[in-house]
Formats: structure tokens, sequence, C-alpha cells
């Protein structure tokens, strides 16, 4: 094969050339000067149909394939690097997922605008606790009635606030980590939606970078993009083609100092010829040219992998992690040539300067590429406890989960209740809301639940008063209902009973067995009084009081307050589902001799292959472990679409 | 008479029914018995497609001898060589001392493993690719490994577009007289058999089905002769359709399987309580079972084919109830993924039951999704149980919902 892009990428290529010429180079300085968003210049690419290059006539796009966006994003930034991310950013993280995993719906409201370039798309995935690791991810989407509710920020938004249509990731099933993450297409202007002013960069300065902020911001429940809990896999999908465009943008910013470099070096007279043709500086510019070359190379071939849907996840991190380095290397080189004259502003050197840094940093850091492309190639430890490396360790943890687990010690029971109640005042609660006595547990937001410590049907009452000042209704451990008959039985909480999901749970004399403690595991806020210090409750509660019930109680009631307790506003119930799961990220195979299927998660042990490195890269000579059959007749499973 | 049946101008069903084995391989019960399918190509040369259980030879050579009617025995064409379908083998060769014998080269060792001794220079070995012509008929070979033995292949002839599909399209049940699937209500009487062979059988298999059915979408395929069961000469795509949901263990129904473990009826009663929310909360196709009376064959058949199963088990020696351990550890070794499961549990002073199901589901099977609403009883189920019995239906009902709408977007 000839490895040469075809009569229709150069043509293109010439248009935009010219248009980047014509149009924007005029204006570079300016733009970069000011931190001036060219908006005339991003409607005329629209206008000229580049901003849905690769994506089909039917979806608003151009019908091209992703070679011509990846010309279109380097000619672009081979004049200015802020106009060539402003395509990228909008062109494969904008509008990339809606056209991957939208409804048709989805793909006529939002994918056929961008494509269009009637409207400008961005990617909100980063945030001040998730950059390269994306569990860290806080901004939380509750699902209300027919409305997600989104909360909390992102930053490093490129093309925000200009851009009207967002790809917001966020949380949906906590503690799950990443698996729990969720895609949304939110639409500048909802209410709620505000940003940051726009970040004063130190290059590609005509694009605009923002921080997203949501406040109780209402998506319909239609604008979740895939399915719940299929965000990461999306985000992870969409970095994979947007390397291809960061590594363009590399790759024409490098191009273009290049080429100032090159007729620089020609027409500066030193010692009485060009410099150019002095050895060290032709040097150079061979260098440039070979490294510009090999930047090319492997931009290409990953889009075109990409565009004949082939597996180019490590392709297109290589592509991105090399363009960018040697683009730092060539501006580098490029301004050197330029001597001082390179140093001044004004000069397009100086500015593909700063321009070029940003490429080994967004989108996955150079580091993160090698770690994508090396865990490819040498797999990695093994983490799942179904590894062969030996047992993981299973991260002990309380039943009830991570809890505050502040015990308050006091010299008197009096300072002890104070303490609590002030503390429990400061996380919100307010103690003249109350429910009925006998509201279901399922619908209460406090209980105060009493256990065998309680001692005898004597004290039930002062329980129950106890509740009434709190403003929650009564509860039992299982015994207390089951043997000791204190209450009926549809009100003991537990595995086996009731479970308690509400905000603040009050344990009066409850030891803490196991089943009890995984009713109660949902509570917001846990209180343990008991007289014992070594209850397993002390393990799994916020606040503590070691302490006897018959002196606590009656403090408590008065320090809660005895007063009739205005009603409470009806209880948000959230439900925590679970993510449907989904296939593997990487290619499963199954041996066509003997039906055994290679996991990468535990590699072959006596085949030496570690665990994670993935089927397609064991090597050639590979065989079977149960029957010897050789790799190349091995199968692909697929798994149903809904999975992917 | 000798029961022959024509399936075309040259080709004859030899095979024959068994209803008096109990077990099919000692492990599958087969109320309706099963038929051993062999067929006799009449052409320039004659050719026996596979051969029979050793249970039936003695009718089947006779058959044989009849439709060969005075001539003699060219080839022998051996498409899968489970003893099910090779009994006869050995005898056919020593009464037609001049025949070869046609198969793949796995098959070969398989049949020197069992200790046949047939003549190196009888053997004709084909691969993916190979034809050989015996008249007006050409047959062509296709491999499909692991449906559900390596050494397998099926072969087509090309000149009336008859496919011979080995184990695949094959079914429990003996046809008793009946020849064609368009000569019964498949649907009503045949359909649950033909599950069962399939999932039990084949279903770990189903990235090679997927295999072969790709290649089989190739074909001009008019007619399929299975080594089991019925031929299919009409609407093909009914059975095909079944075969890619089977094989890509995509649910048929939209409903709920409900298998449950009880010693003395409270887990029962709990799985009727629930299956009772279920439907009056508008899903119908609702099924219950007790692991411990219910052929876990049929469980398997039935876990294929629904999209949700509840598992109701009680705790016992702190685990799993043995029989419901059983088919749990089968429905793994069958492959079978991308369900949604809903757990009830039982126990009378330490009930585990349900966090060892539900691990078992996470770590050892694929594509399973755990409802995070459990069902935990206490001996017998209790007005404390209400609400966590409501949430489980809601759940499964909301799950099943969302299921259809999820299809219907995909179309």
């Amino acid at each position: 094969m000839l490895y040469q892009t075809t009569k229709d990428h150069e043509s293109l290529r010439q248009a935009i050339r010219e248009f980047a010429e014509n149009e924007i180079k005029p204006i570079a300085f300016a733009l970069d000067q000011n931190n001036e968003f060219p908006d005339e210049i991003v409607k005329k690419i629209g206008e000229n149909n580049w901003m849905g290059l690769p994506y089909s006539k039917k979806d608003g796009g151009a019908g091209l394939d992703v070679i011509s966006y990846a010309i279109a994003v380097e000619e672009l930034s081979r004049v200015d690097g802020g106009v060539g991310v402003i395509l990228s950013a909008h062109t494969s993280l904008g509008a990339y997922p809606v056209e991957a995993y939208g409804t048709k719906e989805q793909k006529e409201k939002y994918l056929v605008p961008m494509a269009k370039g009637e409207k400008i798309g961005a990617f909100g995935l980063t945030e001040t606790e998730a950059g390269s690791d994306a569990s860290g991810t806080q901004t939380t989407a509750i699902l209300e009635g027919d409305h997600y509710i989104l909360n909390g920020s992102k930053i490093f938004i490129t093309n925000a606030p200009k851009a009207d249509i967002y790809i917001v990731f966020a949380v949906t099933t906590p503690d799950i980590g990443t698996h729990g993450i969720s895609a949304f297409i939110v639409e500048k202007g909802w209410e709620g939606f505000t940003f940051s002013d726009p970040y004063d960069k130190l290059g590609i300065r005509s694009s605009t970078t923002a921080e997203l902020h949501f406040n109780n911001v209402k998506v319909p429940k239609e604008n979740l993009l895939g399915q719940e809990g299929q965000g990461f896999r999306i985000a992870m999908q969409t970095l994979d083609g947007g390397r291809i465009g960061i590594a363009a943008q590399a790759l024409g910013i490098a191009q273009g100092a290049y080429e100032a470099a090159l007729k620089y070096a020609r027409e500066r007279i030193q010692f009485g010829r060009p410099i150019a043709q002095q050895q060290s500086i032709a040097f150079k510019i061979s260098d440039m040219a070979t490294q510009l070359r090999a930047a090319r190379f492997l931009v290409y071939s990953a889009a075109e992998m990409k565009h004949n849907e082939l597996r180019y996840s490590v392709e297109a991190a290589m592509a991105k992690q090399y363009a960018s380095d040697v683009c730092m290397k060539i501006v580098d080189d490029a301004l050197q040539i330029h001597g001082g004259s390179g140093y001044m502003k004004g000069m397009d050197v100086e500015r593909f300067y700063r321009d070029a840094k940003i490429t080994t940093i967004y989108e996955g850091t150079n580091e993160i590429q090698r770690l994508v492309i090396s865990a490819n190639l040498i797999g990695r430890m093994p983490k799942s406890k179904k590894s062969a490396g030996g047992v993981a360790a299973k991260k002990a943890e309380p039943i009830t989960g991570v809890r505050k687990r502040e015990m308050i010690q006091t010299d008197t029971a009096q300072e002890a209740v104070d303490i609590l109640v002030e503390n429990l005042k400061k996380d919100g609660f307010d103690f003249t809301v109350g429910i009925d006595l006998n509201t279901p547990i399922v619908d209460s937001d406090r209980v105060v639940s009493v256990g065998k410590g309680i001692g005898s049907e004597d004290n039930m009452e002062l329980a129950k008063q106890l509740a009434h000042a709190a403003g929650a209704s009564i509860g039992a451990s299982r015994p207390v209902a089951e043997s000791m008959y204190l209450l009926p039985l549809e009100r003991y909480i537990g595995m086996s009973g009731q479970k308690f999901k509400g905000n603040l749970y009050i344990a009066l004399g409850i030891s803490g067995a196991v089943q009890h403690l995984k009713g109660i595991k949902d509570a917001g806020t846990i209180v343990a009084i008991n007289n014992n210090p070594g209850s397993a409750i002390f393990k799994n509660c916020d606040y503590g009081i070691v302490g006897d019930l018959n002196e606590i109680m009656p403090l408590l009631i008065e320090a809660f307050g005895t007063e009739e307790k205005k009603p409470a506003p009806p209880m948000k119930r959230i439900r925590k589902a679970k993510p449907r799961k989904l296939a593997p990220a990487y290619g499963v195979y199954v041996c066509t001799g003997c039906g055994y299927e290679y996991d990468p998660e535990l590699g072959d042990p006596e085949g030496e292959i570690d665990p994670g490195l993935t089927f397609e890269n064991l090597p050639d000579n590979w065989e079977c472990p149960e029957c010897q059959t050789v790799k190349a007749d091995f199968i692909e499973e697929k798994y149903p679409a809904d999975r992917q | 008479m000798y029961n022959i049946r024509k399936i075309t101008d040259d080709l004859y069903f030899v095979g024959g029914n068994d209803h008096r084995l109990e077990l099919f391989e000692n492990m599958f019960p087969i109320p309706d018995g099963v038929s051993y399918n062999s067929y006799l190509l009449m052409d320039e040369k004659t050719v026996l497609i596979d051969s029979v259980d050793w249970a039936i030879t003695r009718d089947y050579l006779r058959k044989i001898e009849i439709v060969l009617d005075g001539r003699d025995l060219d080839y022998m064409l051996i498409h899968h060589m489970e003893p099910d379908h090779c009994g006869a083998i050995e005898e056919v060769c020593l009464r037609y001392p001049k025949l070869s014998i046609i198969s793949s080269e796995q098959a070969f060792d398989i049949m020197r493993q069992i200790g046949y001794d047939i003549p190196e220079d009888r053997l004709i070995k084909v691969k993916e690719g190979d034809t050989m012509s015996f008249g007006k008929h050409t047959f062509a070979f296709v491999e499909a490994p692991m449906v559900h033995w390596p050494e397998v292949i099926m072969s087509f002839d090309t000149y009336d577009g008859t496919l011979f599909s080995s184990d695949g399209f094959g079914s429990f049940g003996a046809i008793d007289g009946k020849m064609f699937a368009d000569e019964v209500d498949f649907e009503r009487d045949w359909l649950d058999e033909a599950r069962r062979y399939y999932t039990n059988i084949v279903g770990k298999y189903g990235p090679f089905v997927q295999d072969v059915l790709k290649k089989a979408s190739g074909l001009p395929i008019q007619r399929i002769c299975p080594l089991h069961g019925l031929v299919w000469r009409e609407n093909l795509g009914y059975i095909l359709e079944k075969y890619d949901k089977w094989s890509s263990y995509e649910p048929e129904a939209h409903g709920v399987l409900i298998v449950y473990a009880t010693m003395y009826g409270n887990t029962e009663n709990a799985s009727q309580e629930l299956a009772n929310d279920i439907v009056q909360k508008g899903v119908k196709d609702v099924k219950v079972y007790d692991v411990s009376s219910t052929p876990v064959s049929q469980l398997i058949a039935e876990s294929f084919k629904y999209s949700h199963i509840v598992i109701a088990c009680v705790t016992y020696n702190l685990g799993i109830y043995p029989p419901m351990k059983n088919f749990l550890m089968d429905m793994q070794a069958l492959n079978l993924q991308n369900r949604t499961i809903g757990i009830v549990e039982n126990g009378t002073w330490a009930c585990n039951v349900g966090d060892l199901i539900e691990e078992f589901f996470d770590e050892e099977m694929k594509l399973m999704d755990v409802l995070s609403d459990r069902v935990t009883i206490n001996t017998s189920l209790n007005i404390g149980n209400r609400n966590d019995m409501d949430a489980l239906a809601d759940s499964i009902v909301e799950s099943v919902n969302n299921l259809k709408e999820l299809k219907a977007k995909q179309g």
C-alpha cells in the first residue's frame, strides 16, 4: 500500500489552508493578545461545512472520514492553535458522544445543529478532584421524577462559556467508583447552570476555557446519554477520539513553527550566507521535518483505524503523545532558529511556543498516554480477587460504611448531650419540626430506635417522649419487637425487617447485631447511646455517647425540646439503583479447539503471560493452555449492543 | 414400511427413535424420547450421512439395506463423533467393506480413541471449504468447531440447498412418524424441548454458534437436517432467529422466572407472594419452579428464555441450599449471561445466603445485574417484610419495563 492521503484529502487541506491564511492569520496576533474568541471565524468554519466533517450527512455532517477531520484541525492549528482546538473540542468531545451513544431524538436535537456548526459543543469531565482519575468525580445527578438534579462544578472546560451544548459527567450511583458515572446533555441557559470568568492562559488564547457550575440544574430524563453507569465508558471512548484531534493540533502547531523557521533560516544571513546553510541549523530543520513526517503518519493512521472501526485506543495514545512531544521540541528549535527575534511578541513562533505546551497536558497528559500504551503491551498488576497473583485484600469497612465515629467524652452526661445536640443542629437538623410517632419506618426521615438495653416496658414511655422531642417516629431492634413485644413487628429495623433510609437514626441501647446494622446502612446520620463502649454500634455511628439510658434520655428530651412540633416537610426518598453491567472494553476471545476463554484479568500464568494483557497483545505464537490450539484460531465473542 | 421417509427425491431418513433411554447423556431426562437421525443419499454414489446410537442399530442396518436395494454403500459422511451418532459406524463398515468414511481430521482421532479399527486408506479427511461430488449432489464442508465438540463439521448440498447441521437445530423428543417441523405445532409442542436441548447441550458455546450462523447467512439454505428431531423445510427464519437469541444470550421473553429452594414451605410461600405481586403490578409472564423437584435442565432452559430471574433460597449449613447451588453452578457452566437477578433469602438464625448468591453472580458470571432490593426472611414471611417485598416487586417490574423500553429504542 501507498501511505498517502487522497486527492480529496489534499483539496480539503488546500481549502482550509487558504481560509486559515486569509481569514485567521491576519488577526491571530490580536486574538492572542486580547484573549479573544473568534466568533466570526467559527461561524464561517460552520458555513464551510467543516464543523461536522466526520459525521454523516443525515446527521448534519459532511460525510467525510476521520483523516479529513484531522487535516482540518491540523491546518487551522498551523496558523492558530487556539482555533484548532475549538474545532477539535467541538467535533471530538462535544458532538462525538451524541453520535456514538445518542438516541434518534438526541441526534436530531443536538448532533445535527452541532455538525452543521449552528451550535458549539463542549465536554465536561474534569473536576478539582477528578482529572486523570475520573473515579474522583463529585458532581452528582439525582433522579427526581422526570428530571435529574445536577450539582457540582467542572474545571478547565474548553469552549466554555461560548459553547451551547455540554456533555457533562456526573455520579448517579455513589460509592461504586467509575461504574456509577453517567453522561448528560446539558444546554447553556438552563436555570442554575453558570460559568466562571474564562481563564487567562499561557497559550491557545483565542480559544476560551472556563469552569462550569451546576446548582440544582434540572436536566430532563431524556437528556441522559446512553444508560446510567455508562458515563465512564462514554468518556473514555470519547477521549480516545479526542486524542486524534489533539495530536492533529500538535502536528499543525509544529508544522506552522517548522515552516516559519525554514523561511526565516533561508532569509537570515550571517557570516555571508543564509543560516539555513549552516549545518547546525540545517540539521535542526531536517530533524524537524523527519519528526513531523513520523507524527503525521501516526495521526493519520490512528484516524484511519477509527474510521474503519478498528480498536485504536493505543494508536491514538501513541499519536497524541508523540505528536505533542515532538511539537514541544520543534517549537523550541524553531524559536531558537529565530534567535532574539523569536522571543518578541508578534512573531508567530513566540505564539506557537506558548500554544504548544497544552498539547502534552490536556485530554490525557502524556504520562497517562504512556500508561495506556504500556498497560496494553505489558499488562498490569492484578486487581480483582479472581486474579492469579494472590488474593487482593478486601477493604475492611464497617457495615454501615465510613462514618464519623465521633465519641463524645465529657465529665457529665449533660455536657455530652449538649455537644451532641449542638453538632446535630450544626449538621442542619431542625428540631422544631417533626413527624408522627407511628409514621411507617420507610417513610420516616428520623427514627428513635430502642434495643434490648431499654430494659423493660416501663422505659418505653420515655423513649416515645424522646422520639417526639427529636421529631422522629419510634422503632426498635428485632428482639424488642419479636420477643419483648414492646412494638409491633412492622416497626423493627434490620435486614429482615424495615430498612431505614432517612436522615437521622438515634439508637438507644442497641448493641449493633450485623442484621440490625445492615438495616441502617443507608441512614444519613447515626447516633448511638449505649452503656457498653465495646458495642459494635459505636464502630458504625457518627456520634456516640457511652452512658446510662435512664440518665441520658431525659436530658436529651429537654435538649431537643418538648414543645409541639411543626409538621416536617415530606421526606425525599432516593432510590439507589445499580447501573447495568457493561461488556468488557477489551476483546474477549474463545478457543475453537476446546471452548477455553482467555481472560485478560488472569493472563496465562503457565504461558508466562501477565494479567492485564489483552488477547490482541498476546504473542503470535501463544497457544491455548488447555488444548494447544494456536492464537489465530480463536474467535471473538460478541456482546449485545445495549451492553457495550 | 420400516419407518423410512423421503426428505427429497434422493434423500431418505434411515434414523430412528428411542423411547427406552431415560437419561440423555446419562443426565437429562427425556420423557418424550429422542430421535437419532441418519440420512441416506442415493446419487451416482451412495452416501450414508451420519449414524445412530447402538441402541437402535439393528433396525438401522435393515433400513439401509432396504433403501440401497442391492446397491453397495460408497461413503459414510460423519459430521459429529459423539457416540449417540456413531454407535453403528464399525458395524456399517463391516457390512460394506468397500465404503470410505468422510470426516474431519479430529473426528478420525476420536474414532481411534473409541477403538474403531478402520484402515487409513478408507478415511477421507475434509476441512473448511472442501467440496465433494457424489453425482448430481455436490457437498461443501463447513467447520463448526465447538458446536458443541471440536471436531464438528456441517455440510451443505449445493444442488438442493440442504444443510446437514450436525447437533445444531436438534431437539429432544422422538419424532414418532413426523418428519418435518411443518407437520407439527412446533411452538406449542416442540419449542420447549428444542430450547432445553440447545441450552443444556450447546448453551456454553454461544460465540461458536454465532460464528456458524454468520457463515450460514451467506448460503441459500432450503432445508435443515439435524441429528436429532425434526427436519426444517419451511419458515427457516423462525428457528434461525431462536438460535440467534439463544446463542447471543438475549432473552426471548421479558418476564420473570422464580426458582425457589424451600425446606418446609416458607420460602415457597414467599415466592408465591412475590409472583402474585409481580403479576398484579403488571408483568404477567411469570413462572415459578421448585428447585428440588424440577430437572435442572428445565430450569436452565427457562433461564435462557426469561430476562429476569429471582433466586429464593434458604440458608443451609451456612451456605447455599445444595440443589440451588447445583442450579447456579450449571447456569455458570453454560455461560448464561445478560440477565437481571432478584434475591429472596431465608435463614432462621444466621441468614447469609443472599450475600453468597449475590457474590456468585457478581464474581463468577458475566453481565448479571443483581437488583439491590433484596428480601430477607427470618424463617417465615411476616408483616415486617411487606416493604421489602413491595420494593423487590417494584424493582423487578420497573427493570422489566426499562428493558422493554431499551429494546424498543434500539428497534
